[in-house]
């Protein structure tokens, strides 16, 4: 067993590390404010290979182990999770699930511009009355010739107000979706495909979270992902993979929220001394940080797993559980160690403490992840 | 006005041959001392390469692509900065080349640059070496300029841009208020300004980088070099104590009117010696 990194994992969590540093600590906390997605810092994100981190070198992408893959993500997110969440879920269940299941015409035609950030991806899973429960979505795909007639309408779509290419999961069989359930790639721009109101969300507001309409919108039959009824191998082959990266991107909340506050406690005076002489200070920074390690490990386990081709959903759930659990208490103890200036938005501390929540939702809530777990020890213990 | 003698001349097709020299410093808040040994504590978690430095690989870099040619990345150091010459390769070295020898430790600059000469001549044929303007740790800017001397090649400090003309650089600098533009005859060691800026590896790049290259090591016996001008034996200086400063900030609330407090404010200036 083997804790450390490697020469090139290190290599590659250290130039993250920078580039983080320089080009988006800078804009973390206006974007946020503003609701802003930041372009300028997009293309960089794209020449430095940020959104083709697994796809195949073929294509263009980069194909990182994914240690490398969770380091980068983790770093993003240390700094600003909404732009650690727009990459996350461009790279685990968009690319990636192209990469896996797409005929090689349509890898050739979407992956490499997706791999360049060119265009953006989003996954497009949610319904107002669909989220945990998938397979209660409403959205129909009507076979017409040698297209589909698919109306959709899809909601809290991560990237959903910038993204170009978007895998759609919806029923070719209406009124039958467990045999009908389906992914079918749209783009943008398409005849009657028109993004909703932005999400008005607590956190990750610089994401542009919105909803995606589709109205009798004529796809080519070339689109499916897979065959008819892969929709939810699909959708859960992509979320498995997904959730490490949110662990990852969870496991950086916790490591900024850990940061700021370790600086904080070292600057501000009270009774005399800076807080982190306080007893009841150390106390909290020591579960903090010991929390952030517990999750990272989890998360880069999860990792190995998949690159070893493992089991991987009951991993990668302990991971995203775990580590969006723990951002939620990181960021909170974050921001009680700020006091009263924690409550203020002149500290990162409370952007950290927002965007934490999110991971416990997102993906797959704490919830699903349980059943997920359970779900998988209890069929060990029949064997 | 460094004028060197030519060389060599060598046709303008076969690109350029480049020698950076790099050096491993600690993250910048990072910076740990040993109270014991009074020395830095280098530690691999916070290597990177010297800032000065990457300046000067991304000169190298931009040259290369211009000129074409190859980028051997050279340091002297412990086996943990084996991780910088990692970082040159993926912003676009071709070659790294470690002098890594427990003799070589506590060496100063002019030891340093002995075996840093000595790791260039065994590199061979080189058209010009490019340094960092000074590192951020010990500061001296004195290596670039003693490793000229030791190959006994010219060196011009505070490059900004750099151009080839058949056997000769065309190097331009800032002096003062001036823009100066020399001609400088090859090979030849440049200092690099720190305007150029750094360059960042993508991760193909750094992907690419770790399935084709792999770090040289030479130690003294493999440069064939003296033992007594390395290390301690080696140097003219050595640093006796090493302790970090302090520095105090003291604040003191003047009350009144102000017009009372500005005359409270003059007195106590005064007093210091402040305004004379």
């Amino acid at each position: 067993m083997d804790f450390a990194l490697s020469q090139k994992q290190k290599q590659i969590r250290q130039m993250v590390r920078e580039f983080a540093k320089t080009e988006l600590a800078p804009i973390a906390r206006e974007i946020d404010e503003e609701g802003r997605f930041p372009w300028e810092v997009i293309e960089k994100m794209g020449s430095l290979n940020f959104f083709g981190m697994q796809a195949p070198k073929q294509y263009h992408g980069a194909e990182i182990d994914s240690i490398s893959y969770c380091l980068v993500i983790e770093e993003i997110s240390r700094v600003c999770a909404a732009m650690g969440l727009t990459i996350a879920v461009h790279n685990s269940v968009v690319v990636y699930p192209l990469s896996q299941f797409g005929s090689d015409e349509q890898k050739a035609k979407y992956l490499p511009p997706l791999a360049a950030g060119e265009k953006i991806g989003a996954f497009c899973l949610t319904e107002p009355n669909a989220g945990s429960d998938a397979m209660s979505i409403e959205s129909t795909a009507i076979g017409e010739g040698d297209s589909y007639i698919v109306n959709a309408n899809k909601i809290f779509v991560t990237n959903g107000g910038v993204a170009d290419t978007l895998i759609i999961f919806t029923s070719v069989h209406p009124g039958d979706v467990k045999r009908g359930f389906s992914a079918i790639l749209v783009e943008r721009g398409t005849p009657g495909f028109e993004v909703g109101l932005l999400e008005n969300n607590c956190g990750m507001r610089a994401n542009p979270v919105s909803s995606i309409v589709l109205t009798d919108c004529q796809v080519p039959r070339a689109n499916l992902l897979g065959q008819e009824g892969d929709g939810f191998k699909i959708a859960m082959t992509a979320l498995d993979t997904g959730r490490i990266g949110i662990a990852a991107q969870a496991v950086g909340i916790g490591q900024g929220a850990l940061d700021a506050s370790l600086k904080y406690a070292k600057e501000r005076i009270q009774f005399r001394v800076p807080l982190a002489r306080h007893q009841a200070i150390q106390m909290m920074l020591a579960d903090m940080g010991t929390m952030v390690e517990a999750a990272r490990l989890l998360t880069l386990q999860a990792a190995y797993v998949k690159d070893q081709k493992g089991e991987l959903s009951c991993s990668s759930a302990m991971a995203k559980l775990y580590a969006g659990r723990m951002a939620s208490e990181v960021a909170s103890m974050g921001v009680q160690i700020h006091g009263g200036y924690g409550y203020s938005k002149d500290y990162a501390i409370e952007r950290y403490f927002r965007d934490a929540r999110a991971t416990e939702i997102y993906e797959g809530t704490n919830e699903i992840q349980q059943m997920v777990i359970a779900r998988e020890l209890l069929k060990r213990e029949e064997e | 006005m460094p004028i060197g003698k030519r060389k060599q001349v060598r046709d303008l097709e076969i690109g350029m041959d480049i020698i950076v020299c790099i050096k491993q410093v600690i993250a910048g808040n990072q910076v740990k001392f040993d109270p014991h040994t009074h020395r830095l504590v280098r530690s691999v978690e916070f290597s990177r390469i010297n800032p000065f430095d990457a300046c000067a690989l991304a000169m190298a870099v931009r040259l290369k692509k211009q000129y074409s040619g190859k980028i051997t990345a050279i340091t002297m150091g412990p086996e943990i900065s084996e991780a910088v010459l990692w970082e040159a390769l993926a912003i676009g070295a071709n070659r790294g080349v470690l002098l890594t020898d427990s003799r070589f430790a506590t060496s100063d600059t002019l030891a340093t640059s002995y075996v840093l000469g000595m790791g260039v001549r065994k590199i061979g044929h080189y058209d010009l070496i490019l340094c960092g303007m000074r590192t951020t740790d010990s500061g001296t800017a004195q290596v670039g300029p003693q490793l000229a001397e030791e190959l006994d090649i010219p060196h011009v400090i505070g490059v900004e841009r750099l151009e080839k003309r058949e056997d000769l650089f065309l190097v331009e600098r800032t002096c003062d208020e001036f823009r100066e533009t020399l001609e400088v005859a090859s090979p030849a060691l440049f200092i690099v300004s720190s305007k150029v800026g750094m360059s960042t590896p993508s991760l193909i790049e750094i992907e690419e980088t770790f399935a084709r290259c792999k770090i040289e090591r030479w130690n003294l016996e493999d440069l064939g070099g003296d033992p007594s001008k390395v290390g301690r034996d080696g140097s003219c200086t050595w640093v006796e104590e090493l302790i970090p400063t302090t520095q105090q900030k003291f604040c003191a609330f003047i009350e009144g009117e102000p017009r009372q407090q500005a005359k409270s404010l003059l007195a106590k200036l005064l007093e210091k010696n402040l305004l004379s």
